[in-house]
């Protein structure tokens, strides 16, 4: 990050250790992946924060015993929805800082370090042939539009099926949209504090957006839209244009009627899990179940949702280095669907997708995402 | 095989740890005590466990430092000595049963307040445990052992009064109960008549072995409940009008505030200074009844003392707590209901500490009329608690003070934390939740011959000395 500003210093003097953030407040059921699985007091977001402080005021040495706590949090922001001090909304950003104070004293996890030298060579963390700008020839699509589709790296190399039914959607509303030769937005690379290569990749992007003339972007994964809308800004990165999420554009297209769901006799009941890019991060909860309530299904809410969801275990660089911790996480996510009766798990972020469909049993429901579901109807 | 090796082999690799982070976040609380380093971490699940940990760390003499649910204070859970293990218990956080006959429940360490509320509310709606003006994640085992104060002590006293028995692990090992459940489960509806060894755990801080169940009181929620707030000035004034109204058995729960604390909860910033011409104290009042008739007799009651009062103070002011609500915010209601939910204005800062005591009736209106000058020489907020505890016949007051965790501040928040233990040893106060500084002057007012007795008791119990070493200044 460009900025010399820093989050720990800012609120060096914050966190009595109340536990606060380790339970939903007032409901009390566990808030915290992290904690709830390792449950030393260091794997909560208290004993995070006083860790950054001590690091940064010279009361405890860097060594590689600390790599785990500060690693094995999926940065899902459930911690800063619970606490009641005024330090509440920088407990994410206090994580991000001391872990790039770590890449920077002792190195990173390696399998974070392998995500980060993909980006830089494949300019994807998968280490996937660079082909995005083919998706032009493949669908059609023109070199210049309106509206750029930013596809991630998730949706266009893992979870293919998102990036190619939010194209049909997009196709069938009649969106004036092309696809840009992206590189990786870097949240992977943001979220684990290997800062090196962001700038320039968020700069091609910029620059790759501009060259296609385009006054929208739109992404179908939730964390590219997070950092294209929140973490750009911070770098000094200016896109110039309206960064729109897909579940935005699909109300958007509903409401003015470009897509009209077709009602069906049998209703499939679906449950709703809110991704934490999207929704902690963003704030953005009414927008998919907008959408959701314009399809021919029944929405049963889990018993954690909007700032309290439980969290699906994928983010934070938690799936690629602790990987069994991960898909427990998911599991719970799982199991917290399972009870509404939903025939349907639905998402609207490639990183939950694939992680809770890790978690789900081979009879257990499909994870969709939500543009799958649309393109269903439409 | 290593000391960890062995902790490992009882507890599993998972739950043992010897890190750097750990090690350091666990050396330290919230409060001004000074840090130490504990050599290991261990996080047992079961009594079976703790046992296993006890008799280990018998053979290899390691000092153990129990530790519940993280919102440690007074030092607490920091160790005494070189080379202590914490023993963490938050995984042993079942509630094992709810009696709604015997109106009890048994919990193990890790169940907070918050867990029991919720608990309770979902599958026993008809009863209540009663709640601290702590986090709603304080372990509930841990402040009654340490008879801190709650939301029914008005009424019945400190928490400990709630215990109807235990299961600990004595420092040498051997898993013990006491109270009526030795004669089996579902049996743990008292303490008596028996030789009441509760009161060989409780206020001993960890130094007697490790408490792994406990049964505790619950009571039926009353049918007809109403809160007030009552506005007060002068220390003397408003202990004397405390104390009229807890003796005429008005009131469940009395707990008063600098009215610096009431300005917090409505939400203004810190640092908190008082205004000329303001209430001293806010006292939130919980009155109730089995019949409304009974609810509205002790209401009139409560309203003539007030009006009666006002020949000396025409400024005290009662009001309905619908009043207040409407005026401030209806998250109002959560600080009568649940009081641990006001606990956060005392977030604002990384250091949180108080003196807190229990004193005689007489001492108190001066205990808090020169307290508070003592906190006023140092510059911190006005932030006294204070209640009337079991029907009037002692009371607590505490001076809260919420800090930035440096150098300076912790220099000053020790000297005024000392003056304010002088005054109350002066007044005859006995201090809670005691940190060991503290104890130590105590030790220095007290009868030697209670001292000697506290010794010899934890000497017979924990021959090897390795239960929480140096805890109370012993």
């Amino acid at each position: 990050m460009t900025s010399d500003e820093s989050v720990i210093e800012q609120w060096l003097h914050s966190c009595v250790r109340c536990s606060n953030c380790k339970y939903v407040f007032r409901e009390y059921s566990p808030s915290c992946p992290s904690g709830e699985h390792f449950g030393f007091e260091t794997y909560y977001a208290s004993g995070r924060i006083w860790l950054a402080q001590a690091l940064y005021k010279g009361e405890l040495e860097w060594e590689v015993s600390l790599l785990d706590p500060i690693f094995a949090c999926t940065t899902c922001g459930n911690c800063e929805s619970q606490c009641l001090a005024p330090h509440s909304e920088h407990i994410v950003d206090m994580i991000e800082e001391l872990r790039a104070r770590a890449v920077q004293e002792i190195g990173g996890l390696p399998s974070h370090i392998r995500f980060r030298e993909n980006v830089v060579q494949y300019h994807n963390p998968y280490g996937a042939e660079h082909h995005n700008r083919n998706l032009v020839e493949t669908y059609g699509l023109p070199l210049q539009a309106e509206t750029v589709y930013f596809v991630g790296c998730t949706s266009n190399y893992r979870e293919t099926q998102i990036r190619d039914a939010t194209i049909s959607v997009l196709k069938k509303a009649g969106v004036d949209f092309t696809v840009v030769d992206e590189y990786c937005c870097c949240s992977p690379l943001i979220r684990t504090g290997q800062l090196d290569p962001v700038n320039e990749a968020a700069q091609h992007n910029a620059d790759a957006i501009r060259a296609a003339g385009a006054k929208r972007i739109i992404t179908s994964c939730s964390g590219c839209y997070r950092t294209l809308s929140r973490d750009y800004p911070k770098l000094g990165v200016d896109l110039g244009v309206e960064v729109v999420h897909i579940t935005q554009l699909l109300k958007e297209l509903i409401d003015k009627g470009a897509i009209v769901p077709k009602q069906t006799e049998h209703r499939k009941i679906i449950t709703w899990h809110d991704p934490c890019h999207l929704g902690r991060a963003m704030g953005i909860y009414d927008a998919p179940r907008d959408v959701i309530s314009k399809l021919p299904v029944d929405l049963v809410e889990m018993e954690t949702t909007r700032e309290n969801a439980w969290c699906c275990g994928g983010g934070g660089g938690a799936k690629a280095a602790y990987n069994d911790w991960s898909v427990e996480t998911a599991r719970t996510r799982i199991e917290q669907a399972l009870r509404t009766g939903a025939e349907l798990i639905v998402s609207a972020c490639p990183f939950c997708t694939r992680n809770l469909r890790d978690g789900s049993s081979e009879d257990g429901p499909p994870v969709i995402d939500l543009t799958e579901l649309v393109d269903r109807f439409i | 095989m290593s000391l960890k090796e062995k902790f490992e082999r009882i507890v599993g690799a998972d739950h043992v740890s010897d890190g750097a982070a750990e090690r350091y976040v666990y050396s330290r609380d919230m409060t001004e005590n000074p840090p130490r380093t504990p050599q290991l971490i261990v996080m047992p699940s079961t009594t079976e466990e703790v046992q296993q940990i006890v008799r280990l760390a018998n053979e290899e003499r390691v000092p153990l430092v129990p530790f519940a649910t993280g919102q440690s204070v007074g030092g607490l859970t920091i160790p005494q000595v070189n080379d202590a293990v914490i023993v963490d218990l938050k995984r042993m956080n079942k509630i094992l049963d709810v009696d709604e006959e015997g109106m009890y429940m048994v919990v193990e360490p890790g169940v907070t307040f918050g867990h029991v509320r919720k608990y309770l509310d979902e599958n026993h709606p008809g009863l209540r445990y009663t709640y601290a003006i702590s986090s709603p994640f304080t372990s509930v085992i841990a402040n009654a052992l340490l008879q801190g104060l709650c939301d029914l002590s008005t009424r019945y006293g400190a928490m400990a009064e709630f215990i109807n028995g235990l299961e600990a692990v004595l420092p040498t090992g051997e898993i013990v109960r006491v109270g009526s459940a030795i004669l089996g489960d579902d049996n743990w509806f008292g303490r008596y008549p028996l030789p009441d060894l509760v009161g060989l755990f409780t206020g001993w801080q960890g130094m007697t072995g490790i408490v792994t169940k406990m049964a505790l009181q619950l009571w039926p929620k009353k049918p007809f409940t109403r809160h007030f707030a009552l506005f007060t000035f002068g220390d003397f004034m408003t202990t004397d009008l405390l104390k009229q109204i807890v003796r005429a058995d008005l009131a469940d729960d009395a707990g008063a505030l600098s009215f610096s604390v009431v300005k917090g909860l409505i939400g203004m910033p810190a640092p908190i200074e008082a205004i000329e011409g303001e209430p001293d104290y806010g006292t939130f009042l919980t009155l109730s009844g089995v019949t409304s008739l009974v609810l509205d007799e002790k209401v009139r009651l409560l309203e003539r003392m007030v009006n009666s009062s006002k020949v000396k103070e025409p400024k005290n002011l009662l009001i309905p707590f619908e009043a207040v609500a409407r005026l401030m915010s209806e998250e109002a209601y959560g600080w009568v209901d649940f009081p641990s939910d006001s606990f956060k204005q005392l977030t604002e800062y990384d250091g949180l500490t108080w003196m807190g005591t229990y004193i005689h009736t007489k001492n108190w209106g001066e205990a808090l009329f020169k307290g508070r000058k003592i906190v006023e020489k140092y510059g911190y907020e006005l932030m006294a608690f204070l209640k009337p505890m079991k029907g009037m016949h002692f009371c607590e007051f505490k001076f809260i003070i919420r800090f930035e965790r440096d150098d300076e501040n912790l220099k000053r928040v020790r000297q005024c934390n000392n003056e304010l233990l002088d005054l109350a040893l002066d007044l005859k106060a006995i201090p809670y939740k005691t940190p060991v500084w503290s104890a130590k002057k105590l030790h220095e007012r007290a009868d030697p011959n209670f001292i000697e007795l506290v010794r010899r008791i934890r000497d017979l119990l924990d021959p090897h000395g390795i239960m929480n070493p140096g805890r109370w200044g012993l």
